[in-house]
């Protein structure tokens, strides 16, 4: 088991061997993509790619617009410029509802859970877009009424078992403490078995050992089901460890595009993070 | 009392999903049923009836139908008096120009097009949440009004404004005992608190609880706003106006548009509040705590030997009902169900405290 703050050098280099296998094809790329709120520029002129299968992480300092470029790719903002390229298929807005039919899922900084409804609901919700049956079925729970309801809640179990959180499937989410609550969150997104999985800031707030777990959850997600991820962290360690590729925004721009190591040693982003002495 | 879930296990995802999990709910809810279809009917006195059991039956449908829009999907809505009245004039009027339709074929339509005006109504929730959209649906509440009182076709001409049912006839069977109309009304009651339940345990009420809890959350993961608000609306009013159906044709028998006015409305909020919002049984301890207390509190003075004038009397109804209201928001404001809630659970771990 890979603990994500230090991995040993050899595991990471089998690591990467393995990774490079399973990368695919660019699933979403966004184009030059400009969004102002007024006269603030949130983000000017980004682009960059998603490649299918691997773990990209979206970085940079505080009003980066790291949130801002999350909302324009599941469909909350409509960038004044620019375009979305999602599975080969350009597309000058994305809206929420579209993403998610398109397998686009998210979850948020400030937990955005269900608050007056038990785990099992909430995850439940994830599947609403899998089920089909009509108002009347429901009404009367008969045929697909009934039947859905029992397979999805089948398929939201394997979710709670893979996430460990089968103990808490009846409790209202209002009660569980933090920790417990991203990781519903992740289970909700899950559950819409999508493509790509954003998570914005899924170890905010978190302790190491809660921080591990998550690591842990996200690496297992890519590896088992193949699900793109992006992610942003703060966490530098984390960031470093896990991600494949990273991209750094500072000031709604886009500041560097590569590898850990390529991003690490980077005299832009150094700048950005630590300052340099103009001597 | 043994009330356990000790050594009760649920092997399927059937039996987990059951409305009433624990054998002590399912034995209950069988004696609750028996006793309201066969006991009632034995020892009830025909004022019990008429007085008493019937509005809080009808009241009790109305309240599930503005439970499901105001406790499940969030959606404030003052207007629910407007939609019995829409419903009770259209199965009039069904009634009236379209005899040959069965009358409880009329009652579903009239159910059908209290939708149809609740979806159009339903619109600027697109738009508005919270108190804004209270007072656009006031609007249909005084609309409504106006528009009954005033538009002459809606009640036939008469020269007082005021309609008479035809004879209660279902399908051969006609109604006209107090113990068969509170048959009558039951029946609806359990029909559609069923139907109530099985929707907001599927998908149609998961959508609308996650449109009530964060609808931004919920817009991601594919809800549609559109869809699920007015479906809600929809739904509210289908039940709202079949509600007002029953209260006219079963309850008042004649009736004049100020019986649906803005007070019932109001009433009804009391009661989904004061029962507990997003909960069926909420609606049903909501209703009867409004339609019964204030009979109690009549009779009180009268019980205790103080003799008090009837305008004292209803004045004092008035106010120690706002108070129990007031307290009620301040110390449980999920309701009446969540006490029963918190009772079922002490019972669970009776007799330790925790």
């Amino acid at each position: 088991m890979a603990t994500a703050t230090v991995t040993p050098p050899r595991e990471a280099a089998e690591r990467s061997v393995r990774r490079a296998r399973q990368i695919g094809e660019v699933l979403l790329a966004v184009e030059n993509i400009s969004l102002r709120f007024g006269g603030v520029r949130a983000l000017s002129n980004v682009s960059f790619d998603i490649r299918r299968g691997e773990i990209r992480a979206i970085i940079g300092p505080n009003g980066a617009g790291k949130s801002s470029m999350l909302n324009v790719i599941n469909g909350f903002y409509q960038p004044q410029e620019g375009r979305i390229i999602w599975k080969g298929r350009a597309l000058s807005r994305m809206r929420p509802y579209d993403a998610a039919k398109g397998g686009i899922a998210r979850t948020f900084q400030n937990i955005a859970l269900f608050k007056g409804m038990s785990t099992l609901d909430n995850i439940m919700t994830g599947r609403i877009l899998k089920m089909r049956a009509s108002f009347f079925e429901q009404a009367l729970w008969i045929g697909r009424g009934k039947s859905e309801e029992l397979r999805e809640r089948a398929f939201v179990e394997r979710i709670l078992d893979f996430l460990e959180i089968t103990h808490i499937r009846h409790v209202p989410v209002g009660k569980l403490p933090y920790g417990l609550q991203k990781r519903v969150e992740l289970a909700r997104a899950l559950a819409m078995e999508p493509e790509l999985l954003l998570l914005d800031e899924p170890m905010a707030g978190m302790n190491l050992e809660e921080k591990e777990d998550m690591c842990r959850f996200i690496l297992d997600v890519n590896e088992e089901f193949g699900t793109t991820v992006a992610l942003i962290e703060h966490d530098m360690s984390v960031v470093m460890d896990i991600s494949d590729r990273v991209v750094v925004l500072d000031y709604g721009r886009l500041l560097a595009d590569g590898t850990p190591e390529e991003v690490r040693n980077d005299p832009a982003v150094i700048e950005a993070y630590l300052g340099v002495s103009h001597g | 009392m043994i009330y356990r879930e000790t050594g009760q296990f649920r092997t399927s995802y059937a039996e987990d999903q059951a409305i009433f999990r624990l054998r002590e709910d399912r034995i209950g809810i069988i004696v609750i049923l028996a006793i309201a279809w066969v006991g009632i009917p034995l020892v009830a006195d025909e004022y019990l009836l008429r007085a008493i059991l019937i509005p809080f039956l009808i009241l009790s449908v109305a309240a599930i139908g503005l439970n499901l829009l105001l406790g499940y999907c969030g959606q404030i809505s003052l207007g629910t008096g407007a939609f019995m009245a829409v419903g009770a004039y259209a199965a009039y009027n069904l009634a009236l120009r379209l005899p040959e339709i069965p009358l409880l074929i009329d009652f579903l339509l009239a159910g059908l097009i209290a939708a149809g005006i609740g979806i159009v109504f339903g619109l600027p929730s697109l738009r508005i949440k919270g108190l804004y959209l209270a007072v656009a649906t006031l609007a249909l509440q005084f609309f409504a009004d106006w528009a009954f009182l005033r538009v002459h076709w809606f009640t036939n001409y008469t020269p007082s404004g005021s309609v008479t049912a035809p004879p209660l006839d279902i399908f051969g069977w006609l109604v006209d005992t107090p113990l068969e109309k509170y048959w009558l009304c039951l029946a609806f009651a359990c029909a559609t608190a069923l139907f109530a339940k099985n929707l907001v345990r599927s998908r149609i009420g998961r959508s609308w609880m996650a449109i009530r809890d964060m609808d931004i959350a919920a817009e991601i993961i594919g809800i549609r706003p559109m869809h699920a608000k007015l479906s809600a609306f929809a739904v509210s009013s289908f039940i709202a106006g079949l509600a007002g159906v029953l209260w006219a044709f079963v309850h008042l028998g004649s009736w004049e548009p100020l019986a649906f006015s803005i007070d019932m409305s109001f009433r009804l909020l009391f009661m989904v509040i004061i029962g507990g919002m997003g909960s069926i049984l909420g609606s049903f301890l909501g209703a009867a705590f409004i339609t019964i207390l204030p009979i109690f509190l009549n009779q009180v003075p009268a019980m205790v030997g103080i003799q008090l004038s009837t305008a004292m009397v209803s004045h004092l109804e008035f106010m120690i009902f706002g108070t129990l209201i007031v307290l009620f928001l301040i110390w449980e404001p999920h309701g009446l169900a969540r006490l029963w809630q918190i009772g079922k659970e002490k019972m669970r771990l009776w007799p330790f405290p925790y």
